[in-house]
């Protein structure tokens, strides 16, 4: 270390470090309990976190694999797990795709185009997008059932419909996207339109790659929101084999019997396409990728 | 084919006029710098030449062409900011080659005019990197190397220097300088530091609150301004003025009276002013001398800071006759110090009047006996 610390100050990193500790054990610690319930034998929610036997039944139930009954034969789990989470990959990349693709338009429109009425549909879409989907959801139910009536494809019961009403949350992306464009030097813009670009390529070869880094978290942000998002796909969405990962995993907790072990591995296994993806996209969200544009 | 008429050229944005009716005729090969303090609409001037900003009336012809509709890249422009607007996310080549790949040329056009301006601004070993391992010199270079790829009938320039560090700008300015006489294209050139129009420009175009001031070349605009205010924004340190009133004019000589009552003579015509009538009398420092012995023309005055370079010798002086301080540039030998009591010679011919509204009275040739 260059630069002399007082003593005080030692302490006072210290402290901080297990603080910082603490809570990462406390952030941890519910991962850890649903891991250790996905591989303890039963469903029991309470017990000890590191379990005495280690059994996979949950997890043979969560990837669809049979186990021997205590007759001796073998049984098929009842509910399409993975299916399920066909389903919420599907939608989650679609509708990131779809949203990720409106915003960074719409965006640029808002952060560079004048136009009357800019300032007005900015705060419109922001002040809508405020109420929470909970609230519209009978609207919601009555739209798509009367859309499903004309155009079948995006009718009650069809992922297109869930990635229709997906796509339109995108009021906070917008903004996001539009703020990172503004950081964007106008003079690049220009110097493109000298060099010929029309806007679209003016926005398509400059000014996209150069916001690589804030789409990828925009996409990151809606795919995670499509995956674990609820109300909306419990209302649009009921036959068991079309359900996404967050209703079907509902079926798993009757009144009667709370399956606790099979909804845990089945939670782990909904994480997993978040992680994925974030570990993919986490390549293009390197910084300073703007940088040495502009003086220096 | 690089000419360029500006016809009664305004622009506003909104309320705000920002040039208000200029005119203006360049030749083709032509090196002319705009130069006008900050704010005064250059940036915006060269933006409407480039396109990039409509024009609220008037009309701008390149090449013959009329083009006040025509979009930036058909107007046979190129343009260099001041920021220098590099695209990041391309190599030096791909920031070069940009336009000429949305025009369409064909690889082997593509890599002769990328090479050919890479040569000329001696950047070739730069070509393959990113603008972000770049000094700034070199991201100017790859910004003018982008414009000279282009082939324009007009380069246009944004202050281009005035993000680098002194000894890099005047190393740049020759290089420019260079590249104009290599190039013979037009340049069009925009500062607000009067060495750069100075020493770049064969005309000097002055700008003041939207409006041309002055046309001319660097040494018509130092010795021949036309008002206060190119007399003042022309010249380093900027010129001496006092308020001063007519005492008696004839074709050669006009008299004044100062405030306190001292009276100097100046080679100007003032017989279309009356007598008694108040003038603005404009000296430069390097033609007033300091000393301590009587002088003809002279003021009298205490030295209040003596600056000394090395190679020159600044005076700043109290007098009477003005409230403001009178600035003397003098020879490194010159011995007042601070509190000496000095006379300031005022050649005759070296001295401007002014009238009320700030024009230039005629000056009279010297008669040498
Ligand atoms: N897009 C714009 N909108 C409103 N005012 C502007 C705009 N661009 C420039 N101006 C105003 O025009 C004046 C001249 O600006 P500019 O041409 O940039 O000056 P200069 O380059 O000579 O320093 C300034 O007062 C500036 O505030
Ligand atoms: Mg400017």
């Amino acid at each position: 270390m260059a630069i002399v610390i007082d003593k005080s100050q030692r302490w006072r990193v210290l402290a901080a470090h297990v603080f910082l500790i603490a809570l990462c054990a406390v952030v941890i610690f519910p991962l850890l309990m649903v891991i250790s319930i996905s591989l303890r034998p039963g469903n029991f929610a309470t017990g000890k976190l590191i379990p005495d036997t280690i059994s996979f039944e949950h997890w043979r139930f969560a990837l669809g694999l049979p186990s021997t009954a205590a007759d001796g034969h073998l049984v098929y789990p009842d509910l399409p797990v993975l299916r399920w989470l066909w389903n919420s990959v599907k939608v989650a990349t679609l509708s990131a795709t779809v949203a990720l693709f409106l915003s960074t338009t719409a965006a640029y429109a808002f952060a560079r185009i004048k136009f009357t009425g800019k300032k007005a549909a900015l705060m419109g879409l922001m002040l809508m997008q405020m109420f929470p989907a909970v609230l519209a959801l009978v609207a919601i139910h009555a739209i798509f059932d009367r859309i499903g009536n004309a155009f079948p494809l995006f009718g009650i019961d069809s992922h297109w419909a869930l990635v229709l009403a997906y796509s339109g949350g995108i009021a906070l992306h917008i903004w996001t996207i539009k703020g990172f464009y503004e950081t964007i030097p106008v003079e690049i813009e220009e110097a493109a339109k000298v060099d010929g670009a029309t806007p679209w390529q003016t926005f398509y070869l400059v000014l996209l790659p150069m916001a690589v880094p804030i789409l990828m978290v925009i996409f990151l942000l809606a795919f995670i929101g499509a995956i674990i998002e609820y109300p909306v796909a419990s209302v649009l969405l009921h036959q068991q084999d079309n359900l996404t990962m967050a209703v079907g995993s509902k079926m798993f907790l009757y009144d009667q019997k709370y399956l606790w072990g099979d909804f845990a591995a089945a939670a782990i296994l909904s994480g997993l396409p978040i992680t994925v993806v974030f570990v993919l996209a986490q390549k293009w969200m390197i910084s300073g990728l703007t940088a040495g544009g502009i003086k220096g | 084919m690089g000419d360029l008429q500006i016809k009664s050229l305004h622009k506003s944005f909104g309320d705000v006029k920002v040039l208000q009716g200029l005119d203006l005729d360049i030749q083709d090969g032509e090196f002319v710098v705009f130069v006008g303090p900050s704010g005064c609409g250059k940036s915006t001037l060269l933006r409407c030449i480039a396109g990039l900003e409509e024009v609220t009336s008037g009309e701008i012809h390149i090449g013959g062409k009329r083009v006040d509709d025509v979009p930036p890249s058909k107007r046979g422009i190129a343009m260099v900011f001041q920021s220098y607007a590099l695209y990041p996310h391309m190599t030096v080549a791909e920031n070069m080659a940009f336009g000429l790949k949305l025009a369409g040329a064909s690889k082997q056009e593509i890599a002769a005019a990328v090479d050919h301006a890479a040569e000329i601004l001696q950047i070739q070993p730069l070509l393959d990197r990113l603008p972000k391992a770049l000094s700034g010199g070199q991201r100017q270079r790859v910004a003018i190397g982008r414009a000279i790829v282009r082939k324009p009938g007009v380069f246009l320039f944004d202050e281009p220097l005035s993000n680098l560090d002194a000894s890099l700008r005047v190393k740049m300015r020759v290089e420019l300088a260079r590249l104009h006489s290599e190039l013979k294209t037009t340049m069009v050139y925009v500062t607000h530091d009067q060495v750069e129009a100075m020493t770049l420009a064969k005309r000097i175009v002055v700008i003041n609150m939207g409006r041309i001031e002055q046309v001319g070349t660097p040494l018509e605009v130092y010795h021949q301004p036309s008002n206060t205010f190119v007399a003042g924004f022309i010249g380093s340190p900027k010129m001496n003025f006092m308020e001063c009133a007519l005492v008696s004019a004839d074709e050669a000589l006009a008299t004044v009276k100062l405030s306190d009552g001292a009276v100097l003579q100046v080679r100007a015509d003032a017989r279309t002013k009356a007598e008694g009538e108040k003038l603005t009398l404009g000296i430069r420092p390097e033609h007033i001398s300091a000393s301590q012995t009587e002088a003809h023309n002279s003021l009298h005055g205490r030295v209040q800071v003596a600056e000394r370079l090395g190679d020159t010798t600044f005076l700043y002086m109290d007098s009477a006759s003005t409230g403001d301080t009178i600035t003397v540039k003098t020879d490194p030998e010159n011995t007042l110090n601070a509190g000496d009591e000095a006379h300031m010679s005022f050649p005759r011919h070296h001295c401007y009047l002014f009238d009320s509204q700030g024009q230039t009275l005629p000056r009279t040739p010297r008669v040498r006996a």
